[in-house]
């Protein structure tokens, strides 16, 4: 017998809600103009970044050093994820307010304490180094994307989580 | 970013937004409203958007199961898509965002609504998306929209738009991967 092409077995009931959505709106989309209208709303909003990113940067410090002082016991996805969310909001509203090489850097940060298995003192360096560059970039009010000091930084930064996973490589697949 | 969201759909021209500071404000609020569609973050205190969700798909005093729920959040990696798919979001905007981004994803919900699932672990929006054939002529069997087991039409089985609105997505992550 295939493997496929069988019944389903799980009790599983398929429903078509009202589209009373469709009904409402009508057809036709958005034209350009109104597209590119929000978008320079978009682009142009005079939010300022700082004190907001500020407040995420406090936010990822403290989770920096609640990982530091941690009991060796303590629940390490609970330890990494007080600096994930921080790093996240700074990689959400950079780019959405003007400081694009926040959105990369905490990008970077995010995807590297993903990966990471525990909040070792090695680990938390990265993660503190991360957060004094995007400190430096803020505080600087360097927006855009930094231009060639900018990539030097992201490089930098890459380099560094780089020869941490050299250091610990994960468990070997297949 | 309320502020921000607010005025861009003014701009798109929905009629009426109603805004909420956390998940549990906006439950009420969606309780009390009844809106068209849910616009969520996943970071809120006290209630996250993930448990907004599953409280709109849910809890027996959600007005509204079915409606459409789309999740802003900074996270792109593949097993927080996951998370929100499976908590029942419907659609996923990665920040930072453009105007288009946005507008791509009500205009999703609007003119291809997925079909929702009941099953023993779960209520949300059909989470299977990749299923398609390749072929995209047109349809002329009375057949053409049936499963092959005979069980409920399922639309996306032949349909290349969810095809469409799953390489939207991976784009629009790519996107977000590449801000370089």
């Amino acid at each position: 017998m295939d493997h496929y092409n069988q019944t389903p077995r799980r009790k599983a009931e398929f429903i078509t809600p009202p589209n009373t959505l469709k009904a409402k709106v009508g057809s036709g989309g958005l034209s350009e103009g109104i597209l590119n209208k929000a978008q320079e709303l978009l682009e142009n909003n005079t939010v300022d970044f700082m004190p907001l990113g500020e407040m995420y940067l406090n936010t990822l410090m403290k989770g920096i050093d609640k990982a530091k002082n941690a009991h060796p016991d303590e629940d390490q996805e609970h330890l990494i994820t007080s600096m994930l969310y921080p790093a996240m909001q700074l990689k959400a509203n950079g780019g959405m307010f003007h400081y694009p090489l926040v959105t990369k850097i905490a990008d970077r940060l995010i995807q590297y304490l993903e990966v990471i298995e525990s909040s070792d003192i090695e680990a938390l360096e990265i993660a503190l180094a991360f957060h004094t560059t995007i400190r430096a970039v803020i505080l600087g009010r360097i927006t855009g994307d930094g231009g060639r000091h900018g990539a030097e930084l992201i490089d930098a930064l890459d380099d560094a989580c780089v020869r941490y996973f050299e250091r610990h490589p994960g468990p070997v697949k297949g | 970013m309320l502020d921000l969201a607010k005025s861009i759909l003014a701009t798109f021209g929905v009629g009426t937004v109603h805004t909420a500071k956390n998940g549990e404000d906006g439950f009420k609020k969606f309780c009390d409203l009844n809106p068209d569609i849910v616009i969520a973050d996943w970071m809120m205190k006290p209630m996250d958007g993930i448990s907004l969700t599953r409280r709109i798909r849910n809890d027996a005093a959600s007005p509204n199961h079915f409606i459409p729920v789309i999740l802003m959040t900074g996270f792109s990696e593949k097993r927080r898509v996951i998370q929100a798919r499976d908590a029942g979001v419907t659609e996923f905007l990665v920040k930072p965002f453009n105007a288009r981004d946005l507008y791509r994803r009500i205009s999703q919900v609007i003119e291809r609504p997925r079909q929702f699932v009941r099953s023993e672990d779960f209520f949300g929006p059909d989470r299977r998306r990749i299923r398609t054939t390749a072929y995209h002529g047109p349809q002329r069997r009375d057949t053409d929209n049936q499963r092959p087991d005979n069980g409920p039409p399922r639309i996306d089985f032949v349909s290349s738009a969810p095809h469409k609105k799953l390489e939207d997505t991976v784009q629009h992550i790519a996107k977000n991967k590449d801000y370089d």
